[in-house]
């Protein structure tokens, strides 16, 4: 909804803006929307004049059809492959985090989930030298964790420290913060905040913001949700930033798991890995096992340095709908 | 309000009839005729958009490579065009058709002269959606050869109207039902056909879910597939297409077994006026089902 304010466009001054409005023209929409031919005698206007008004607002608020070609010569030489530093888990992924999409890891608690994310900030701000925004809901991250796993990876505290540096967090514990946030970045601070350029936005977890606000009969909740998603999805496709959001599991009916946040949100991520713990192993080691839809199945060992390192890979089914990506050059 | 020469000659002149886009899809011998709209409906995973490549493959691609050459317009509500896949899929048919015959033209060049024939708009709010289907008079009139405007999805915006709304039912459906009645002007002054997603927005509890491990009794389809989205575009609804997954048992899968196929069902509901009694709908079901490959949707 555009309100209809003087000098909006040319020929759109005041006295035409309050005849508009006493005509019940409050908007946009509305000015697009009526008769020209009738709203011109209402109004007192020529015809002529009120035409070129609505086509200048409407050049001006609707969106532009951009041709296929051109769409994917663009997505070409932009789209990224971001490795998670992880062999078997871009397996997994069909070789990594792809740039513009939104990447969702569900999992009960302990699953491994929060580890995965600091895999994944390490392996891009250490390794890939780029720099990474987190943004933390849960109070889970601390500095001195993702030092103890950069450094299993280099011994050069130089090295560690300018690595540190790159990755940017944002602790935001309600919606209406991380809405704000994502909003500043896209408009531009996102470039600005960080000297180099972003490649990954992690949310660990955006479950943890939204679901307080689901249920019963108001809307509100489902509203934001679907804002947030909005505005991850825009960040990640005009940006070029891969997203990895984190999300928890519920139990159905018949005693499954399935991601939380309810049937909306589950066709928001383009790519659901599901991370489950298997049992307990000695000596501070633990199996689990992530499925990608139900079809393939990953098996992560958490070592006691801590880093999650997916051990087997066994993609029972290809195919997957809508998640599978081929044909890359 | 005046119209040139040029938009009345664009809209006299006939769009590309779609009845024979996909035969296995719909009843008997009827597919969308000019000015019907397609519902692609179904919960997450379903093969809705993969479905919708198909459809949107066939109509991009060459006659030599048993396309039917059109241009489409793709209006992209859930910012969730995978123009990658679509290549892959482009792609494939188009070494297909090569294979089996020679055709002229070097890979790349067919290749961009079917993505040029396809409009790609975003749109961010339902308010955008119904600026740019304003807006897309003008390309409509301006570009005789489309025949198809792709709505991926249509109730992308459910849940921020409802909430703009307020209380007021009727508030909370005017943007969409705004939309709709606009679709059905330009549906009616060009003869397109349209063909829109809608995305399942509650869980069916009784059925086996999308990551459930065992599943068991096959659902009775009434509560989840009930259409919610306001009764303005109900009405434009021609052929609703309900997509599901089929059921597999995933305790099976664990002990290695050999890889099988996913496969999924399309349900198509197509309500046609007859034209003896136009008060009178009949109703005609069809039921097909695909499994989905690197090369996109394969009927079986």
């Amino acid at each position: 909804m555009v309100v209809l304010r003087e000098g909006m466009c040319p020929g759109l001054d005041a006295d035409l803006v309050r005849d508009l409005r006493a005509a019940g023209i409050k908007t946009v929409e509305d000015v697009v929307s009526s008769d020209i031919e009738d709203l011109a005698q209402r109004c007192s206007v020529s015809y002529k004049a009120l035409f070129a008004i609505r086509r200048v607002l409407l050049a001006q608020h609707a969106a532009f059809p951009v041709s296929g070609a051109d769409l994917y010569e663009e997505l070409l030489s932009s789209t990224a492959i971001i490795s998670t530093g992880n062999p078997s888990l871009d397996k997994l992924l069909d070789s990594g985090l792809f740039t513009g999409e939104i990447t969702e890891l569900s999992g009960g608690p302990g699953s491994g989930k929060s580890q995965v994310c600091f895999g994944v900030a390490v392996h891009v701000s250490l390794h890939l030298k780029q720099s990474v925004i987190f943004i933390d809901t849960t109070g889970g991250l601390t500095a001195s964790r993702l030092l103890q796993m950069m450094q299993t990876e280099s011994s050069n505290p130089e090295e560690q420290t300018e690595a540190l540096q790159r990755i940017h967090v944002f602790r935001l514990f309600n919606i209406f913060s991380l809405l704000d946030c994502l909003f500043a970045l896209r408009s531009g601070r996102l470039q600005q905040a960080c000297a180099g350029s972003v490649k990954a936005v992690i949310v660990d977890s955006v479950s943890a913001v939204i679901s307080p606000l689901l249920g019963g009969k108001q809307n509100e909740g489902m509203s934001l949700m679907i804002q947030v998603a909005g505005a991850l999805k825009t960040m990640a496709k005009d940006f070029n930033v891969a997203a990895l959001v984190t999300n928890h599991v519920t139990r159905s009916d018949s005693g499954g798991v399935q991601p939380g946040l309810g049937v909306s949100w589950s066709h928001i991520p383009r790519t659901r890995v599901l991370l489950e713990r298997r049992g307990e192993g000695g000596g501070g080691r633990a199996l689990q096992s992530a499925l990608c839809d139900p079809d393939q199945v990953l098996q992560t060992a958490l070592s006691h340095q801590g880093r999650v390192r997916p051990a087997v890979v066994e993609p029972l089914e290809r195919g997957v709908v809508g998640k599978e990506k081929t044909g890359r050059d | 309000m005046t119209e040139s020469g040029a938009q009345l000659f664009a809209r006299l002149e006939a769009r590309r009839c779609l009845k024979d886009i996909e035969k296995k899809l719909f009843p008997g011998d009827g597919g969308p005729e000019n000015g019907e709209v397609v519902e692609l409906y179904g919960s997450e995973g379903t093969g809705k958009t993969e479905l919708l490549y198909h459809l949107l493959s066939r109509c991009l691609l060459p006659l030599s490579a048993g396309g039917l050459e059109v241009d489409v317009v793709f209006m992209d509500t859930d910012y969730s065009l995978d123009m990658l896949r679509l290549v892959s899929i482009l792609d494939s048919r188009l070494n297909a058709a090569r294979s089996s015959s020679s055709s002229s033209g070097s890979d790349e060049e067919v290749l961009g002269s079917c993505l040029s024939r396809l409009l790609v708009v975003h749109c961010s709010s339902s308010s955008q959606l119904l600026l740019t289907l304003h807006f897309l008079e003008t390309t409509l009139t301006s570009r005789p050869r489309v025949a198809l405007l792709l709505i991926d999805s249509i109730s992308a915006f459910y849940w921020p109207d409802r909430c703009e709304g307020g209380t007021s039912v009727t508030k909370q459906e005017e943007k969409l039902s705004k939309c709709a009645e606009l679709l059905g002007r330009l549906l009616r002054d060009f003869r397109i056909t349209v063909f829109a997603t809608c995305h399942a927005i509650r869980r069916n509890y009784s059925g086996p879910s999308s990551f459930s491990s065992s599943s068991s009794s096959s659902s009775s389809s009434s509560d989840i597939d009930r259409p919610f989205l306001c009764r303005p575009w109900q009405r434009l609804v021609a052929h609703r297409l309900l997509c599901s997954k089929e059921t597999t048992n995933m305790a099976a899968n664990n002990n290695r077994e050999p890889k099988r196929r996913q496969m999924f069902t399309v349900h198509c509901t197509s309500s046609s006026s007859s034209s003896s009694s136009s008060s009178s709908k009949t109703k005609s079901y069809r039921s097909s089902s695909f499994c989905i490959t690197d090369a996109g949707v394969e009927f079986i």
